[in-house]
Parts: structure tokens; C-alpha cells; sequence
């Protein structure tokens, strides 16, 4: 059986027993194990089992995840979360829909302080979905939007998506994070309209509220001010450089717990739970990224990349043609894979295509980045919709894959706009790197 | 069976207990020496305890992850799928998850071997990268049997215990 | 037979052309087409550089390249190549290497090494600061890697930080860290150039270590006509195509440097290196006592 040949049966496999429920990591584990000892040997096979699991379990950018579950969990625990969201109410409660909106532009407001888009959805996961809850917003939606919302993380800088494709590509950081900014303002833009018009054909979904006087507005906005402290705080000091945004999540954790501390909303009871369930989720997350680091060598050995990619230059398309294949293929494999890992899977077959067709290589890399955050959302390996999933156990995958199509399709249809107006993504570093 | 369940919570709920401790330890840490830091003295070491601890973190979690029910299936098709085939499926996938974890037990655990033999420690404070590596394989042989343990009582009662009302997060250890 | 080399740095990096690409044509121009290299880049057979030693001795790849930095306390007669005047600054690290090689190779165990070599000279690459001589660096927090590193920055009054080179951008962006003592080839490799301003050369303050190995197990299976091509294109022609390459790229990334006007290069004289050789002189000496390594230091000067 040629190498090829293994990886595809390899991917049936893995679709097969997603689709008999088996816990998404280990069907991972599953299927990169056989496929290594395949391609391999037995002993290569557990060699990285161990080196993957500790290596992952051990990266300092990924302290990030439970850290910032915990200051998620804290902040519920305080009432913290209650108070904002209490805000949040009283200021566009009134409109359809407008918890939703506030939610995503939360989101888009933490992805100026996280680099991911796991950190970014957990986070606004912790925080959100409970209090949408509370004001009878539909779980479809509202697991929709945290699992959507999270994408921005890695549009708006700083970006690890960016960081990445940047090394691979050597292409400026700089130009590339600034690149970011304006498609992430529009990808913003799209999620809040597609909640307009999901609250206009379905009512029910973003209930409205009553309406707030003046004086509501501005005790809520009160009460609210703690959070809206660690907030400041966390950003501020990363951009005044106090701190990493590894160390941030650190930071806004501790500030948590001290404000839950000092105004005694937070037993050490309370406490202690927190930090259980967040371990819990910590585990979820990370056995999904391990699993995901078993898939990847699997896939590299199989050489099922190189294949795809050679056979598409194979086509000798267009410029606009190739571009759309090129996007259509990690589309695809967005179903499968783990974004970065498909960039440097990937990258080396396809980027020489897309300089020697003259397309921009910071354009390209919004676009691939854009279309990397749709393979997070989408099934049956969506692992944003599965970080939602472990922070709201009891709400189905199906309805949070089904809530979260809207907002996949305005997705396409801001990466329809990138492609169309390529001035949305190169008129800030044109202009102010040049 | 009732007796080995009672048992093997009590460790499911330690070992979550490690890694709640191990994350109060990250925290800690970190604004130490970011204040440490902005006076001129960070945390000798720190990003050496906050990785290996991490290790505590992650692998802590894990058994009580898998008796709460946190790992995640794709559920879309759960309802349409006849009884006998839900319950085989659950057995199924709680023996290749002990299978799993303990492979990455005994994985880990020669691994450490060569640790040893070369040495290896973290950069700033020497650290032993074994005793990390231990502990990541003693959480994963917990799961393993925890696993295990879920398989024997759904093949021999039909009880889920991801299921239980009484979840185990909302006692204290 | 395809040799399986893992390589945790993209394709596009120094490594690819200079060793893997070389590798691949060498070896099997010499076993005539029996045995050739392919490289798995970006870490595809498992991530990041620190496990890249434990992955060789394993078999996950047949042979795989590091630094010695990332898991110092297995190297540690191998770092004295990595201290500050260890190396005269113009003597090639890889000749200096394999004449120390008797003393060093215990460090190396289940493993056959083909080639070693070290990165260009440390330099100081700072954001908003211009050193000239180590009372400027008073009170500085300067990023490190290893525990020495530290030593050395400590030594010079400054304040070391701890962290991955890769957060190093954002770190120098904001303000984290005033700066770094690395090799120049990481202002194309970590696009550093983009947010630092000030690079200050002459002083010797060390440079890093490669190596790339392969499995013993691999290595002993091969016939005696392959082991004796492999032997030839590997050892010292491997390791200065490797060096010549790191040093090409640090020198195209200083020449931009200079070129581009809104930057400050200092060249020290020849009183201000002194300053600086005496100021970390003694973290040298404790090392090599620490580690035993008078007679490696020795070869390595070629005493
Ligand atoms: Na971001
Ligand atoms: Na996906």
C-alpha cells in the first residue's frame, strides 16, 4: 500500500469513528498511532506519543489556556462576568439581539489581548454563554457567536496565525499584524450583521429587553467597573510593556482573584472549585491539541501535502483560479487538521505558486489565515465549536455547529470581500510602513 | 464494584486536586515576577516552574475530565443510533481511551529513562525533566484505569458515571 | 534507501540549503542514488527544537539538527563553545569543535554526530538603546535563554528574562525587553530588524552551538561502502557549509542593518572590547571549572 494511499484510508478512519461519537482525541490518537506504526514503526510511533504529549504539556505559549479559563471561571464565580454583561444589557438590551453584538465585539476587544483563537473563545466562553443565558438568548446562538467571535483573535494582532506565517513565508510581522486590523474590524462588522438578520427572521433568538433610563445606564456602567479594571489593566500592561500576554492571563487571573478576595465575593471554597474546573477543561483542550500533533506527522509521512499540492499545480490555472483552489483546499483540510499544522504542511507547496503568479504575499496571508479560522468552525473537527462545547457541556455539538453556519457564511462572504478589495488588507501597512 | 469506584474516585478527585493546586502555583508565579520585574528583579527560574508545572496542570485534570464526561464526541448522530449501538460505542471508545492513556503512560515512562541518562533538566534552575515526566505518567496510568473502570461498570451494570447526578466537581476532595 | 531528517524550522531556513539539501546531493551523488535524505521541516515529525536530541536517539527520525542551549545540562562540556572568548571571534566554531571532539563526545550517546558547528558572533541587538560599554547596560532587562546566558547578563548589570526566541518580537516591541544578546542571523530568521534599532559588534560575548546527529542504530545498519560515503561527506566538510551559511545569512541581515538609515551600528574599538572581555571574563572561568572542561577548553583554543 503506497504511503498516498494510507493517508486518505487513514482520514476515512478518522471520519468513520468521529462519526460513531468516539471521543474526538482519541480517534485522533487512534488513527495517527496505526497510521505512524504503518508508515514507520511501532517504536516511532510511541516515541512521539511521549515526546508530543510532554512537549505540549509543557509550552510556555500555551500556559495561556488554563490561566486565562481560570481568571473565565473567577470572574463568573465574583459576579464579575454578571456585572458587565448587567452592563452590557442596560446600554443595548433594548435592541434584538444586542447581547450577541456586545459578546462578539468583547471577542473582538480580547483579541487585541490574546494571540489565539482557543484563548479567545475559551475566555469569552467562560464569561458569556451563562449570561446570555440569563437573558433568554437563544444556546444556538449564542454558542454560535463565542465559537465565531473567537476567530478574531488571530485576525486582529497580535496573532500567532500571522507570527507563524510569517516565519514560514518571511514576510514582515509587522506588515502582516497591521494587515490584520481592517479585516478583522470587517469580519467584526459581518458577525454583528449576520446577528441582526438572524434576530430578524427568528425574534426569539435575541429577545429584546426593556428599555433603560439615563441614570440605569450609568449604575450599571458602574457595577461593571471592576471587570472593566482587570480589562484595562491586562491590555495596558501588555502594551506598555509589563508583561507578555502569556504573562497577562497570569496577571488578569491573579487580579481576579485578589477584587473576589478583598470585597469577600470569593470563599476559598469557591475558590478552589474554579481552579478544578478549570484543570477539567485545561484537559479537554490540551488531549485535543496532543491528539492533533499525532495526526500531523501521520499526514507528513503519508506525503498526502505534497500530492495535493502538486497535483494542483498540476491544473496551470489563472491567478484568480489558482488563489480559489488554493483556499477551496484549506477549506478542506480545515476539516481535519490544526491550523498551523496546515501551514506548514502546506505552505512550502503552495507559496512558491503564489509568488511566482505575482499574487502579494501579505494579502495571501490574511486570506490564509481568514480561511484557516473557517476550518476552526467547521465539521466534524471544528476545535473552536469544540471549546465551546467544553465550556457549555450540556448545550449538543450539532446545535452549535447548526448556530454557528450564519456566521460561517459571513465569514465567506468578508473573504469574498478581502478577495474582491484587496486595498481592505494592504491600505494600512501601504500606508504606514512605506 | 461499588467499593473500586469509591476507591478510584478519591484518587480521580487528588489528582484534579494537584493540578488545582499546580494552577494556583502558575499564578502565583507569574505575578511575582512580572512585579519582581518592573523593580528590577524578576523570578530567577520562573518560566522553568511555570512550564514543568503546566506538565501538572494538563495531565492533573485528566482523569476527572474523563469522569465528568469532558471529552468531547461529535454527538449529531447520538439519537439516531439505536441503544445497543450508543452502549457499544461508549464501552468501545472507554477501552481505546485506557488503551491510549496507558500507552502514553508506559510511553513517558521509558522516555524518562532517557532523561535520566542524559541528564536532561530545565535551562535556568536544573529542574529533573523525569520527575515531570513521571508525574505525567502517573496521571495518565490513573486515567488509563479510571477508563478502564467505566468500561467494567458499563459492560457489567449498564452505570454511566458521566452521567451521575452527583458530580464529583461539586464535593469537595 | 531515504534517510528521514527532522528539522523544526521552515523550509526557507539557513539549515535546509546548507545541510539537508547538501546532505541529500553528497551523499547520494557518493553512494550512487542507494542513499538520499529528505527533509521533514517545520516540525512535521513532532514540534519545537527541544525534544530534536531524545526524537534522533528514538528513531522518529533518522537524524535531526539543535542547539545544545535548549537542553544544556546534557551539553555540558559542548557549551564552553558557546561562552563568552572561548572562541577568538575570528576562528571558524566548527574547526574548534571537532578538536575538542575526543573531550565532547560522551555528550553525544546513541547517537553518531555528522556534523557541528557554532552561529555567527553574539552581538547586542537593542530597541532604543546604544550600548558602548557595560555600565549602559545597567539596570537593562536583556532576554536569555540558558542559565550561563544569564551569568553573562547579570554579570554586565544587566537584567536577564527568560523566554522563547520567538516572543522575543513582541517582547522587544512593547517594551518587555531592552534587548538581546544573539547572533545576527536572527534579525532575518526572527525578523527582529523590524522592531530593534541598535546593534553594538566587536565585543566577544560567545555564539551558539549546532549539532546534527543521527541514530547509532541507523548508522551501524548502513553497508560498509555507505558508512565509509557518509563518513566522507559528513564531519567538517558538513559542518562549514553549515557555518559558512549561518554566517552568510547574519552578514546579509548586518549589511541591511547598515544600509537601512534609521538604525545605530556601534563597532567598539578595540579598548571598549576589553572593557566588556573583562566584565564577563570571570562567568567563563567558573563555567569551564564548573563543567570540568579545562582540557575541552584547551583543545578548542587549540592549546
Ligand atoms: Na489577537
Ligand atoms: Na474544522
Amino acid at each position: 500500500m503506497s504511503a498516498e494511499l494510507t493517508g486518505t484510508l487513514g482520514i476515512v478512519v478518522l471520519l468513520v469513528l468521529l462519526l460513531l461519537r468516539v471521543p474526538v482525541a482519541f480517534a485522533m490518537f487512534a488513527v495517527g498511532f496505526a497510521g505512524i506504526t504503518i508508515l514507520q514503526n511501532v517504536s516511532s510511533a510511541m516515541a512521539l506519543l511521549a515526546s508530543e504529549s510532554f512537549t505540549l504539556a509543557s509550552s510556555p505559549e500555551l500556559v495561556i489556556i488554563p490561566l486565562f479559563i481560570l481568571m473565565g471561571n473567577v470572574a463568573s464565580a465574583t459576579g464579575m462576568s454578571r456585572q458587565l454583561y448587567d452592563a452590557a444589557y442596560a446600554i443595548v438590551g433594548q435592541i434584538r439581539g444586542g447581547l450577541a453584538s456586545a459578546t462578539v465585539i468583547g471577542c473582538g476587544g480580547f483579541a487585541a489581548l490574546s494571540g489565539s483563537s482557543v484563548a479567545s473563545a475559551l475566555t469569552m466562553g467562560k464569561v458569556s454563554l451563562a449570561e446570555m443565558d440569563r437573558f433568554d438568548y437563544d444556546k444556538r446562538l449564542s454558542t454560535g457567536v463565542v465559537a465565531a467571535g473567537g476567530t478574531l483573535g488571530i485576525l486582529i494582532p497580535p496573532s500567532t496565525g500571522f507570527v507563524i506565517y510569517a516565519i514560514l513565508t518571511e514576510q514582515s510581522i509587522g506588515r502582516l499584524f497591521l494587515a490584520g486590523v481592517l479585516p478583522g474590524l470587517l469580519l467584526l462588522t459581518s458577525f454583528v450583521t449576520a446577528i441582526a438578520i438572524i434576530c430578524l427572521l427568528r425574534p426569539g433568538a435575541g429577545p429584546r429587553g426593556p428599555s433603560t433610563t439615563m441614570s440605569e445606564k450609568a449604575r450599571a456602567i458602574a457595577g461593571a467597573l471592576p471587570i472593566l479594571t482587570v480589562i484595562l489593566l491586562t491590555i495596558g500592561g501588555i502594551y506598555g510593556g509589563l508583561f507578555s500576554p502569556v504573562e497577562a492571563a497570569g496577571v488578569g487571573a491573579g487580579a481576579v482573584i485578589l477584587y473576589g478576595a478583598v470585597t469577600r465575593r470569593l470563599s476559598f471554597r469557591i475558590l478552589f472549585q474554579s481552579a478544578r474546573d478549570s484543570v477539567v477543561t485545561t484537559a479537554t483542550v490540551m488531549l485535543i491539541l496532543i491528539a492533533a500533533h499525532m495526526i500531523n506527522p501521520f499526514l507528513a509521512l503519508s506525503h498526502i501535502p505534497t500530492f495535493v499540492g502538486e497535483a494542483l499545480l498540476g491544473l496551470e490555472l489563472s491567478r484568480l483560479g489558482t488563489l480559489a483552489v488554493i483556499l477551496a483546499v484549506y477549506l478542506v483540510l480545515g476539516c481535519f487538521l490544526e491550523g498551523f499544522a496546515m501551514l506548514v504542511l502546506t505552505l512550502p507547496i503552495f507559496f512558491p505558486v503564489v509568488l511566482d503568479l505575482g499574487i502579494d504575499p501579505i494579502w495571501f496571508g490574511v486570506l490564509v489565515v481568514l480561511t484557516l479560522e473557517m476550518g476552526l468552525i467547521s465539521p466534524p473537527v471544528g476545535l473552536n465549536v469544540f471549546i465551546v462545547k467544553s465550556v457549555a457541556p450540556s448545550v449538543p455539538l450539532g446545535d452549535i455547529f447548526r448556530g454557528v453556519i450564519p456566521f460561517w457564511l459571513a465569514m465567506l462572504a468578508t473573504l469574498l470581500m478581502l478577495i474582491a478589495f484587496p486595498q481592505i488588507s494592504l491600505f494600512l501597512p501601504d500606508t504606514m510602513m512605506n | 464494584m461499588r467499593a473500586v469506584r469509591r476507591a478510584a474516585d478519591g484518587l480521580i478527585g487528588l489528582s484534579a486536586t494537584i493540578g488545582a493546586l499546580g494552577l494556583f502555583v502558575e499564578t502565583g508565579v507569574i505575578l511575582i515576577d512580572v512585579i519582581g520585574r518592573a523593580f528590577g528583579s524578576p523570578l530567577f527560574g520562573s518560566q522553568d516552574v511555570i512550564t514543568m508545572t503546566m506538565v501538572v496542570v494538563v495531565f492533573g485534570g485528566m482523569a476527572l475530565c474523563d469522569r465528568v464526561g469532558g471529552h468531547i464526541g461529535v454527538d449529531i448522530f447520538e439519537a439516531r443510533y439505536p441503544d445497543w449501538l450508543n452502549r457499544w460505542i461508549d464501552i468501545v471508545s472507554a477501552l481505546l481511551g485506557a488503551a491510549i492513556f496507558a500507552a502514553i503512560a508506559w510511553a513517558v515512562w521509558e522516555s524518562s529513562k532517557i532523561s535520566q541518562m542524559l541528564n536532561l533538566s530545565t535551562n535556568l534552575i536544573g529542574l529533573p525533566k523525569a520527575w515531570f515526566q513521571w508525574a505525567l505518567a502517573g496521571f495518565s496510568a490513573l486515567t488509563a484505569l479510571g477508563l478502564l473502570l467505566r468500561a467494567a461498570e458499563l459492560t457489567a451494570t449498564g452505570r454511566d458515571v458521566r452521567k451521575d447526578d452527583t458530580r464529583l466537581t461539586d464535593s469537595p476532595a | 534507501e531515504e534517510l528521514s531528517f527532522a528539522n523544526f524550522t521552515p523550509p526557507f531556513h539557513t539549515i535546509n540549503a546548507s545541510v539537508i539539501e547538501k546532505l541529500n546531493a553528497d551523499l547520494s551523488e557518493a553512494t550512487g542514488g542507494e542513499l538520499t535524505v529528505r527533509g521533514y521541516h517545520g516540525g512535521e515529525l513532532g514540534a519545537g527544537p527541544v525534544e530534536q536530541y531524545v526524537r534522533v536517539l528514538q528513531g522518529v527520525a533518522d537524524m535531526g539538527w539543535g542547539l545544545p542551549g535548549y537542553t544544556s545540562s546534557q551539553f555540558g562540556k559542548t557549551m564552553i563553545a558557546e561562552m563568552p572568548n572561548a572562541i577568538p571571534l575570528d576562528a571558524p566554531g566548527y574547526e574548534a569543535l571537532w578538536a575538542a571532539y575526543d573531550e565532547i563526545s560522551g555528550e553525544f550517546p546513541g547517537t553518531v554526530p555528522l556534523a557541528l558547528w557554532t552561529s555567527e558572533p553574539n552581538i547586542f541587538i537593542m530597541k532604543d538603546h546604544d550600548i558602548r560599554t557595560p555600565a549602559d547596560l545597567e539596570g537593562l532587562k536583556i532576554r536569555v535563554a540558558g542559565a550561563t546566558a544569564a551569568e553573562v547578563a547579570s554579570a554586565m548589570g544587566a537584567t536577564p528574562v527568560q523566554m522563547p526566541i520567538n516572543q522575543v518580537y513582541n517582547a522587544l516591541q512593547t517594551g518587555l525587553i531592552d534587548g538581546v544578546i544573539t547572533g545576527a542571523s536572527t534579525l532575518s530568521d526572527f525578523k527582529l530588524d523590524e522592531v530593534a534599532n541598535s546593534y553594538t559588534l566587536g565585543a566577544n560575548l560567545g555564539r551558539l552551538v549546532f549539532w546534527t546527529v543521527m541514530t547509532e542504530a541507523k548508522y551501524d545498519s548502513l553497508t560498509d561502502e555507505q558508512r565509509a560515503a557518509l563518513d566522507s561527506v559528513s564531519g567538517m566538510p558538513l559542518s562549514q557549509s553549515a557555518e559558512e551559511a549561518w554566517n552568510a545569512t547574519a552578514d546579509a541581515a548586518l549589511e541591511a542593518a547598515r544600509a537601512s538609515g534609521d538604525n545605530t551600528v556601534i563597532d567598539l574599538s578595540d579598548a571598549e572590547i576589553a572593557a566588556f572581555a573583562e566584565a564577563v571574563a570571570a562567568v567563563t572561568d567558573a563555567y569551564v571549572a564548573e563543567v570540568d572542561g579545562e582540557a575541552a577548553l584547551a583543545a578548542m583554543k587549540g592549546e
